[in-house]
């Protein structure tokens, strides 16, 4: 084997600490506001200020956030 | 690195004796690839040739330990120009692990930024890298007779791109003066933009996650990517036109040039661009999803489909040791001795490999002399080691989709012996029709030709995909990512496309972290050393026995048809290549992109 150097961390250090939510975490979706369950959003995904007055004019039409 | 050469009297005497040259070293494996070989002068012919790396990285050694989630964070590094297939190609074995199936609009998404990459990176590595072998100067120094014959040849297709002579598209090659190379940095500018709305950063995607992308779906984002779109399309029809010219032209005027970089038609592709209808990252359904990609898996061999069963290609897979630095790993741990379908998993699959790093002094008289493993796939019939190549990438990918007959887009199809690219009307050019079909050999001319067919056949699937991306924005299906968590223990394998060919990535994660991790990229495969049962590598077997077209001599050799065929795999340019000729007479060549600008 090669010989290397003593290392400043743990290789197998956790990246995750016990008690902090995950990203990835399941359920984190549904947390998340805007977010219907069926995959579409709404307003709310992008703005908390007032969010029903900018949603689509009509039923028929889809709902385009922006970023 | 600097080798002394000498006249080797134990070799076969020719006429001229054999002449050691050394192109070392080659660039893009991170500036580690050296060629060298033996010369037949006086027959004009390679007599032998060796491929050799000397550069160790060990990613599979140190990924142990590590969280699964950070893989592809961490391997998109192993690359400088084509990380983000290593980022994808990780997602992909990610997603099969975790037992997930990102939403369909962010499996459009990863599409598109990865047509962008095989847009950005062929145009870059053909306009600017293999075309200055090509170029009017290179030319000019190594075959004159040939520049002459091409300022009195008209190019066939110049209404399409605009050069009236074969000499006139020569020149445009030049670097840093010619049109082409010019234009070509600019197009390399465009689809990296693309590549960025869709992926977040190139080439070391910030927005790529297992699970699907963080990119924020709007109509605007699709719509920026398309403008960009058109735009390369008018350059994408035009430079296609003048590859045909260009490489026809070597073929009639050099008779005799289609058997420089020949080998046996032995070719990989391991697929890209997965269609979210049927995709599922269940290796339980992978031979079915793995035919639903847009680009299908295949190995060709001596012209005839083997197979395009993911699974078949997976189980295949053996990594030989045989002239590389490493000790075997046969009496190591076996992590997988099953795959999900039941089937036996080999010792020397990249699943069970352990890497045992053996340095040593380079030895190219029958010892071992490259860093480089010798990946081979297993002949399910003959029993064979095949070295598959990749052709460069381009060259496996359209020969398999040709003759698999699977994919059928509204701008790309393959009818079962070609590929038909349909690109629509754009600014600057009126709707043009290719069609790609098998050439007759694998040979270094149609490595590179393959390439130029195959932006158009990007360009065709991201317009498709841009489509299909904005109908789920329109249909208010905005969802990009699919939640999970770590399971405890569970296998993964990702196959996709690096842009010089076939990508996979191996994982076994025990107890929340990576037990076993092996990315197999193409140079591997292409550059790899003789292996245990003495089959050369790829790039050996192309340069041996190939002829020489040259017109220069021993005296002032610039090795330009190995050069070119070796660049034809899409390694990259030499940024310094130091030859010696002779007994102990040393010839100092250094050759750069910058050519032509910097002296010799």
């Amino acid at each position: 084997m090669i010989k290397v150097g003593k290392p400043d961390v743990s290789p197998d250090k956790p990246s995750h600490t016990r008690g902090v939510p995950e990203g990835n975490g399941t359920g984190n979706y549904e947390k998340q506001p805007g977010h219907l369950p069926d995959g579409r959003s709404t307003q709310r995904r992008s703005t908390g200020i007032n969010p029903s007055h900018r949603e689509p004019i009509l039923d028929s039409m889809p709902n385009l956030s922006p970023a | 690195m600097k080798q002394g050469t000498r006249t080797r009297s134990d070799m076969k005497p020719t006429k001229g004796g054999l002449v050691e040259v050394a192109f070392d070293p080659i660039t893009r494996i991170v500036g580690n690839l050296g060629i060298y070989t033996k010369i037949d002068f006086a027959n004009k012919q390679v007599a032998e040739c060796r491929s050799t790396s000397s550069i160790f990285r060990g990613y599979s050694v140190f990924m142990k330990g590590k969280d699964p989630r950070d893989a592809h964070f961490i391997t998109s590094r192993i690359c400088g120009i084509c990380g983000d297939n290593h980022a994808t190609c990780s997602i992909y074995a990610q997603n099969m692990a975790y037992g997930i199936k990102p939403p369909p609009l962010a499996e459009w998404i990863i599409n598109l930024g990865e047509a962008a990459e095989y847009m950005f990176d062929h145009t870059l590595f053909q306009d600017n890298l293999v075309f200055v072998d090509f170029c009017e100067r290179m030319v000019a120094e190594t075959n004159p007779g040939l520049l002459a014959t091409a300022k009195t040849t008209e190019a066939p297709r110049g209404s399409l791109h605009g050069f009236k002579t074969i000499a006139d598209i020569m020149t445009a090659f030049n670097p840093f003066e010619g049109s082409v190379y010019k234009q070509a940095l600019e197009m390399s500018r465009i689809t990296r933009e693309m590549c960025c709305l869709m992926e977040g950063r190139h080439v070391h995607p910030s927005t790529l996650y297992p699970g699907g992308v963080g990119t924020v779906a709007t109509p605007q984002v699709f719509t920026d990517y398309l403008v960009r779109l058109t735009r390369c399309l008018d350059f994408v029809k035009r430079a296609v036109a003048m590859n045909d010219d260009i490489f026809d032209f070597f073929l009639e005027a050099l008779p005799g040039y289609d058997q420089v970089g020949r080998r046996r038609t032995l070719l990989g592709c391991w697929s890209a661009f997965q269609d979210p209808n049927v995709c599922d990252y269940d290796y339980r359904h992978m031979s079915e999803w793995g035919r639903a990609a847009f680009v299908t898996p295949g190995i060709v061999v001596d012209g005839r489909l083997l197979t395009t069963d993911l699974v078949d290609i997976n189980l295949g897979m053996r990594i030989l040791l045989g002239s590389s630095y490493y000790d075997d790993w046969v009496n190591d741990e076996t992590f997988v001795r099953q795959d999900p379908l039941g089937n036996p998993v080999d010792q020397r699959h990249p699943w069970n490999q352990t890497t045992l790093p053996h340095p040593q002094k380079r030895d190219l008289d029958g010892g071992n002399y490259s860093w480089v493993m010798s990946p081979r796939w297993l002949h399910p019939e003959t029993g064979e080691h095949l070295a598959l190549d990749t052709g460069g990438g381009p060259l496996a990918r359209l020969w398999a989709t040709a003759l698999a007959g699977e994919v059928d887009t509204p701008y790309v199809r393959s009818t079962g012996h070609s590929v038909q690219i349909d690109l629509p009307k754009t600014p600057g050019m009126p709707e043009v029709n290719l069609e790609w079909r098998p050439p007759q050999y694998a040979n270094t001319i149609e490595r590179d030709r393959a390439r130029a067919y195959f932006i158009a056949y990007a360009a065709g699937m991201a317009l498709f995909f841009a489509e299909k991306a904005l109908d789920e924005v329109r249909a208010g299906r905005t969802k990009v990512f699919t939640d999970f968590e770590v399971p405890e223990e569970a296998i993964g394998a990702g196959f996709h496309e690096a842009v010089r060919g076939v990508l996979s990535h191996h994982l076994v994660i025990r107890d929340h972290k990576i037990a076993n991790y092996h990315p197999y990229p193409p140079t591997p495969w292409n550059a790899s050393p003789r292996d245990s049962y003495g089959t050369p590598g790829p790039y050996e077997d192309a340069v041996q026995e190939m002829p020489l077209f040259e017109e220069n001599g021993p005296d002032d050799f610039k090795g330009i048809d190995i050069m070119r065929t070796v660049r034809s795999f899409d390694p990259c340019l030499p940024c310094g290549v130091h030859m010696y000729v002779g007994g102990g007479r040393t010839i100092e060549r250094r050759h750069s992109p910058m050519f032509g600008e910097q002296g010799a």
